[in-house]
């Protein structure tokens, strides 16, 4: 494989203008053979991260380099680089086969060589019998699947992928979302870098999770500690999905209150907090409806949505919203009155400026 | 409100006298009034084909549709008091938001002040009011939408609500938000609202009830909870949940079903059927994992698991067979290898030729 | 009811556009007493057809020959479109694609000041472009005449192409780019086979005010270069009879009448079906 094998570092890199900060000093090392989840809510600099990457975007400031080669001064023709974007984009005039030539040509490949290559991938995305067809006679998902074809095929050294499965709905994003593991992990020692905005695909298809808001990269690691120690509030709304719910509490006497309705006995993972005024976060997954503790606090149903196979199920309390996320699919009303408990083990604790104290682990 | 009734609807536009290849195959079916339906399949399964009927945007080929009690088979739309929402929003960009929300009621020739009041109704009600007097050409597209929404539900004589993919345009991070509003905008009203849309996922969020289709037929129909708990076939048990549902095929000896060395008892009596093989299916949601042996209970080979967020799904190895069990995050996972998992017997549906036996 | 209305509404209206010109086809075959001893409409009932007025226009008779005009406003034509598109596509690309400026003018003014061009009437630039022309020694030239023409047609095809280029989705260009394509070679394989329709109306466009221009023909050329519509307006100037005149007229617009088949056969046969989503 031609040189597939380097890491991919930025220095530094920031892309603004008198009106923006796009990207703020980007800095990271992405190495070969892993796959890296950007993740973060539309604007946080995702697609301009990767389009900087590509040379679609001239940074304002800092370095970019591929193994020794200094990429930012390559053109965006030479740097070798594939991309899959969010809509399904292939070239319309062309066949499938076609398309997935397209790239092999361009790049020197002879013609018997290419079709070889771009049959193999095709064969490889499940597409073979539908070589002859134009792209605009495929579903969104056979689509999307040309795209990456056409961007695996290349064997380039970095792989960016926007949120490609985005417009697709949910069945073919996890039926798609399981082909891409291992497609990526069979045929790929590429640096693959992968944007996303959903928490389950980054722990799914994620090597190392980054997580990213306002342009700029707030914080990194293993998806799962990630997941499990959000460094902020912010980190902890954009991987957890439904959203974390927060509430205002305080450490006092040996006892967490929430607003003086809730309140109980500190939990062995918070028992080193000094006493004081914190924000209180639950995953939804981890409140508990029913109970009649001091840990309980009777709410109404603002909102129930039946999801995949859960049931969300938004409780105004008198102190806030929470959310709860129950396993299988029950039947609630607007209006309806609940009562819902805070499992105490299982509380995240942040300070008022937003930064993690401590998490429950698991 | 108006309870919406087909008899016998079919559509074809080639006139093929072989129903088997109409958009739409002969059916009749009832939409109760003040509630809420989905409509959901892949394209070209004839949903779009339903809506449309309703609406009178097409004539049907054959059957009656009836709202309430009145025969409306061949009224045009505009008579028949339905409020339409279309994927891309419709909006007379020239207007403002109040001029938009109002315009359906100038066409009536409302008095200004009863305009003035009800749009202010309607806009509070979507949440609009701080946006009244700005130009519908610069809002969002969810804005927008919102606005489709309201100025059909603006009109006091609306008797149902008929949304054809409303979400199409709306910037996923933006569809959760919208799909919330719109609910509670709904759930207000005594409305009928009929919702088209191809992802399993907004119809289950969104519906009372869903009507799956397939290939121009009705599939099943029933709450979400329903599809979720019995699905009718093969079809709805893939189609809806999350991962979608094990099946497995087993030999039927004795009233179970045995696979390798274990017999299963099931929700059916197979000692009724005369099958010598059925399909069985089990939803990962209720596949449990068991600390030792016992009845409905399989030693299955664990391969690894996937990490979802909140909750996680192990990939079980049982007779060549892959068997998905879906836990809580806080569920303590097994270390590789052999594990027990317990398939309660009233969960384990049967299968013949992709349908439920009962 | 609405199908009658509809019927009615179309016939009315292809009568209201075709009455003229059948009106001008008809008499370009009426003898003389035809058209002398009031009016007559039908062939063969009411007078018998003559080629005389087509024969006086094709150099049979020795009065006029329309074809060696023709030939030069073909030709004429044909080179302005050509230039026209060949450059005025790529103009429109790069506006389309990158973005220039000074200051505050960015790119839309640039493409306002491309169509200002023919916001300006015609007989403003007659001087000027005479004194050009005669400093070139093109004057009364082909290669003259196809260099005004291509002034006044190329703002048309850059403003027209914009908008067309606009609707591509720009990663289709960019995904060209990342694959390989340098950025001319991105527009060039990618790009333009997609945009035959945009290409097809804008020459066109191109085509039909190239070939009906008359203005500039009349100023800038004179012996050499005859173009058809000044051959036609200088029949109009002698004692030239109404037969001859009226098949003057049909002659000058049969070729745009046959493009016009052409081109709407290739449209609704689908030519473009596919092309963009």
């Amino acid at each position: 494989m031609k040189g597939s094998t380097v890491n991919l570092n930025l220095h530094n890199v920031s892309v603004e203008d008198e009106r923006e900060v796009i990207l703020k000093d980007i800095t990271f090392d992405f190495k070969p053979g892993k796959i890296y989840v950007l993740i973060g809510r539309t604007g946080s600099g995702k697609t301009s991260l990767m389009r900087t990457i590509a040379g679609l975007i001239e940074p304002t400031d800092g370095e970019i380099y591929l193994g020794e080669e200094r990429l930012d001064e390559v053109p965006i023709w030479q740097r070798g680089i594939a991309m899959v974007y969010q809509q399904f984009i292939n070239y319309p005039q062309r066949t499938v086969l076609n398309n997935v030539e397209f790239p092999l040509l361009r790049s020197g490949i002879s013609k018997a060589d290419a079709k070889v290559q771009a049959l193999a991938m095709l064969e490889k995305v499940g597409l073979t019998e539908f070589k002859d067809r134009k792209p605009s006679q495929l579903s969104g998902g056979q689509q999307q699947r040309v795209a990456i074809a056409r961007a695996l095929v290349r064997n380039t050294r970095v792989i960016l992928l926007d949120e490609p499965l985005m417009n697709l709905d949910y069945k073919l994003r996890e039926q798609l979302r399981e082909e891409f593991r291992i497609l990526f992990k069979t045929t790929s020692n590429s640096v693959t870098i992968y944007a996303t905005t959903e928490p389950s695909e980054s722990l799914f298809l994620g090597d190392e999770l980054l997580v990213m808001r306002q342009g700029r990269i707030i914080q990194h690691g293993k998806p799962n500690y990630v997941f499990e120690n959000p460094s902020t509030i912010d980190v902890a709304q954009i991987v957890n999905d439904p959203p974390m719910s927060i509430l205002d509490g305080e450490i006092k006497g040996g006892r967490v209150n929430i607003d003086g309705s809730i309140n109980f006995e500190v939990p062995n993972h918070l028992k080193s907090q000094p006493d004081g005024k914190y924000k209180i976060g639950m995953r939804a997954s981890e409140v508990i409806l029913g109970g009649n503790m001091s840990n309980s606090e009777e709410g109404s149903v603002s909102l129930a949505e039946v999801s995949g196979s859960e049931t969300l199920l938004y409780v105004k309390l008198r102190i806030g919203e929470v959310v709860l996320q129950l396993e299988g699919i029950h039947d609630y009303h607007i209006g309806q009155r609940v009562v819902i408990s805070i499992a105490p083990e299982r509380i995240f604790l942040f300070n008022m400026d937003s930064t993690l104290c401590a998490a429950p682990g698991n | 409100m108006a309870k919406i009734t087909f008899t016998d609807i079919g559509q074809t536009y080639d006139k093929d006298p072989n129903q088997e290849t109409w958009a739409l195959k002969p059916m009749s079916m009832t939409l109760e009034s003040g509630r809420s339906y989905a409509l959901v399949g892949p394209s070209g399964c004839g949903k779009t084909t339903i809506l449309n009927i309703i609406s009178g945007i097409i004539n049907p080929f054959q059957g009656k549709v009836f709202l309430d009690e009145n025969d409306v088979t061949k009224l045009p739309t505009a008579k028949r008091n339905v409020a339409l929402v279309f994927q891309f929003p419709t909006i007379y960009k020239s207007m403002t938001v109040e001029q938009n929300l109002a315009f359906p009621l100038v066409c009536r020739k409302w008095e200004p002040a009863k305009i003035k009041q009800r749009v202010g109704d309607i806009a509070e009600q979507i949440g609009i009011s701080h946006k009244l007097n700005r130009s519908a050409s610069k809002l969002g597209a969810d804005e927008k939408q919102l606005i489709s929404l309201g100025r059909g539900l603006v009109r006091d004589d609306v008797t149902a609500l008929l949304m054809d993919e409303p979400l199409t345009v709306i910037d996923p991070q933006l569809k959760f938000e919208l799909r919330k509003k719109i609910k509670q905008i709904i759930e207000g009203k005594d409305i009928t609202v009929v919702y088209v849309t191809h992802d399993q996922y907004e119809a289950m969020t969104f519906a009372d009830e869903l009507l799956v289709m397939s290939l121009g037929k009705l599939v099943q129909r029933g709450t979400p909870e329903d599809l979720f708990e019995r699905p009718n076939s093969k079809y709805v048990g893939n189609f809806i949940g999350s991962p979608a549902m094990n099946f497995f095929k087993a030999e039927v000896v004795d009233g179970f079903a045995q696979i390798g060395d274990y017999r299963l008892n099931t929700a059916v009596n197979l000692k009724k059927l005369s099958d010598r093989y059925l399909e069985f299916g089990i939803r990962p949601e209720h596949v449990r994992v068991q600390g030792g042996p016992g009845d409905n209970v399989l030693t299955v080979d664990f391969i690894g698991f996937d990490d979802l967020g909140s909750t996680r799904v192990l990939n079980c190895l049982f007779a060549g067979e892959l068997i998905k069990v879906k836990v809580p995050r806080s569920f303590e996972m097994p270390e590789q290898g052999l594990i027990d998992i317990k398939l309660p017997k009233d969960n384990l549906l049967a299968y013949r030729d992709g349908l439920q036996v009962l | 009811m609405s199908r009658i209305f509809k019927y009615s509404f179309i016939f009315i209206w292809s009568a209201f556009v075709l009455t003229p010109l059948s009106w001008a086809l008809v008499t370009s075959f009426k003898p003389p007493a035809a058209v002398n001893n009031g009016a007559t409409f039908i062939p063969w009932l009411q007078f018998q057809p003559t080629l005389d007025g087509w024969k006086d226009i094709t150099g049979i008779s020795g009065y006029a020959n329309l074809f060696p005009p023709l030939i030069n406003s073909a030709t004429v034509t044909f080179f302005a479109t050509l230039v026209s598109l060949t450059f005025g596509c790529m103009a429109a690309y790069g506006l389309s694609r990158f973005s220039y400026g000074w200051k505050h003018y960015k790119n839309p003014d640039i493409i306002f000041f491309f169509i200002s061009q023919r916001i300006m009437p015609p007989a403003v630039l007659a001087v000027p472009f005479f004194i050009l022309l005669k400093t070139l020694h093109l004057l009364d030239t082909k290669l003259g005449l196809v260099l005004v023409l291509t002034s006044g047609l190329m703002p048309i095809v850059v403003w027209l192409l914009v908008d067309f280029f606009n609707q591509l989705p720009k990663e289709i260009d960019e995904m060209a780019m990342l694959e390989g394509c340098n950025p001319f070679e991105a527009f060039v394989r990618t790009i333009l086979p997609l945009s035959k329709p945009g290409l097809t109306v804008a020459g066109m466009f191109s085509i039909i005010f190239g070939w009906n221009d008359l203005f500039f023909a009349l100023v800038l050329t004179f012996t050499n270069v005859q173009t058809l519509p000044v051959a036609v307006v200088a029949l109009n100037g002698t004692v030239t009879p109404f037969w001859t005149l009226c098949a003057s007229a049909i002659f000058s617009i049969l070729p745009l009448i046959g493009l016009a088949f052409v081109v709407e056969r290739f449209l609704s046969k689908g030519g473009f079906a596919g092309a963009v989503r």
